[in-house]
């Protein structure tokens, strides 16, 4: 606003495309239902047309593990300094995944809806909220999977269990401000949407998912380089948040620096998220317009 | 009728560009060196000052890419005025042609999603339901795909969705052409309803007995400017003294 425009009449506010982050975030707040409702909606979708229907949601999980300990447990012996393998694979794959689809849903969320976002205006970042939102309840089945296969071979119940909890919600917020920021870039560049399926393939890979990186790590001859490849798994968000639900759901796993994961955990979580927020909206007023 | 205002622009410019049709590729933009070489500048809107006020149901005239529609966009928030400025009591809701909601999924989760997109609760949404498919006039067709109805139908179900939060500023573009006599007849009373609950309509459309059936009050541009805003019938009859009006 200008000098020279005189003030708005009493009652009246400036329409703007990019409102202030605060009201922003109470636009998305009143609209939270929507979010909710459009998850729930594709959560169910997704399944509806196959035989077996909901019971996806369950076989899908169990049959990933099953192939991954068959190969790489079974036949390449990946499982140096593993005592319960399947409990390790269980622990891990379906965190990495919920970070994966959460990030890859965000960035096709406004691609899939454009025809909603040029009938209606609402908050477009409900869309990658939502996304993240339907993959929550995904990993909602695939934790229940998991934790009957921990119960199964023989881990406890143990109070500890509930660390998963903080673990979980900052996973939540990074994979929000993952979303998020895929979601513009992608509105912008449709190609990221082809790439981002190689970068989780090489993430999957050095998120120590498949194996114990503690284990292969010390294997380094040089105490440098050593220190070097800790820092860098620390690093990665990815591997410090499945590494922490670990540490404290199996009882055979200890991991070392749990103190530096839970820090590269929040300062990425609650940076992302940050990030995230403020990146998306600042292209609020572009997406659906090419 | 009082003299509330709902509505005000201050010299509202709008100018976009707009780029050839497909996006460049790679070798495109390595050619141009990475800029997006062709696109033209639309000076849509120059220059519009206007005031309204709570009980007014206002209809926009004027040629095919006046500056109409993107008029309506700049007031509902979607494209940003290059200058100038646009001040509304809360979020106006802008009806258009061609919106396709959800098209794979059934009128009843359009209706759904729809209202909470537009920031109705769960509650609200529970009591409103029934009516919205009342004036939708899709009872029979309320769980089928939106893809399966005709254009008519919806945006009879996007008019329905769009004025059951009851906004105070409703923008309506050229969405009431495609419904038929009996859908017109109860949107025409919808509006009347909105306009005697202190709210503000902006109509534009090509139809000028719709207007002047409904307006008092009828602004016309041409090339993004306004040429006239006055008395209903006396800017259409203006309107139609220059041989513009398609009056049938």
């Amino acid at each position: 606003m200008s000098v020279a425009t005189p003030g708005p009449p009493s009652g009246l506010k400036p329409m703007s495309v990019t409102p202030p982050l605060r009201e922003y975030i109470a636009r998305l707040w009143q609209r939270r239902e929507f979010a909710m409702s459009m998850a729930a909606g594709e959560f169910h979708a997704k399944n509806a047309a196959m035989s077996l229907g909901g019971w996806w949601h369950l076989l899908n999980p169990l049959l990933q593990l099953g192939i991954y300990w068959l190969i790489f447990g079974v036949l390449l012996g990946v499982d140096r300094g593993v005592v319960n393998f399947i409990g390790f694979l269980a622990a891990g794959i379906f965190i990495f995944q919920y970070s994966q689809r959460s990030i890859t849903g965000g960035a096709s969320s406004i691609s899939k809806n454009l025809s909603l976002i040029r009938s209606l205006q609402f908050p477009r970042a409900l869309l990658p909220i939502s996304a993240v939102l339907r993959e929550a309840l995904t990993l909602r089945v695939a934790l229940l999977v998991a934790a009957t296969i921990l119960l199964l071979t023989r881990e406890w119940l143990t109070v500890a269990w509930l660390a998963v909890i903080p673990v979980l919600v900052l996973q939540s917020m990074f994979n929000l401000g993952g979303a998020l920021i895929a979601a513009r870039l992608a509105d912008k560049v449709r190609d990221i949407e082809n790439v981002l399926p190689f970068v989780f393939r090489l993430l999957f890979y050095a998120s120590g998912v498949l194996f114990l990186a503690d284990r292969y790590i010390p294997d380094l001859a040089d105490p440098a380089l050593e220190q070097t490849f800790r820092t860098l798994f620390i690093i990665n968000p990815l591997y410090s948040f499945l590494s922490l639900v670990r540490h404290y759901t199996l009882l055979t796993i200890s991991q070392d620096h749990v103190d530096l994961m839970w820090l590269s955990a929040v300062v990425w979580s609650v940076g992302l998220l940050i990030i995230g927020l403020v990146f998306f909206r600042a292209g609020e007023a572009t997406y659906g317009r090419g | 009728m009082s003299n509330n205002v709902t509505l005000r622009l201050d010299d509202v410019h709008v100018t976009y560009r707009v780029f050839e049709e497909r996006r460049p590729s790679l070798k495109d933009l390595a050619a141009n060196r990475f800029r997006r070489a062709a696109y033209r500048e639309i000076h849509a809107v120059r220059g519009v000052s206007l005031t309204a006020q709570e009980g007014e149901v206002i209809g926009v005239i004027g040629g095919n890419g006046a500056g109409k529609s993107t008029l309506l966009r700049a007031i509902a928030g979607l494209i940003p005025p290059t200058s100038g400025a646009v001040y509304a009591v809360s979020q106006p809701s802008l009806l258009g042609v061609g919106a396709a909601l959800q098209p794979s999924v059934s009128g009843r989760r359009n209706i759904e999603l729809g209202c909470l997109a537009l920031g109705m609760s769960r509650k609200d949404l529970a009591e409103r339901f029934e009516d919205i498919v009342a004036f939708a006039g899709l009872a029979d067709h309320i769980d089928l795909p939106l893809r399966t109805y005709s254009t008519g139908m919806r945006a009879r179900l996007h008019f329905a969705i769009a004025t059951s939060i009851e906004p105070e500023l409703l923008l309506i573009d050229e969405a009431l052409s495609v419904g038929d006599s009996e859908f017109r007849k109860r949107s025409r009373k919808r509006i009347e309803e909105l306009r005697e609950r202190a709210g503000t309509v902006l109509i534009v459309s090509h139809n000028l007995r719709t207007l002047s059936r409904m307006c008092s009050r009828v602004l016309w541009i041409e090339e993004g400017q306004l040429v006239k805003d006055g008395d209903a019938d006396d800017v259409l009859d203006a309107y139609r003294a220059s041989g513009d009006g398609d009056d049938d």
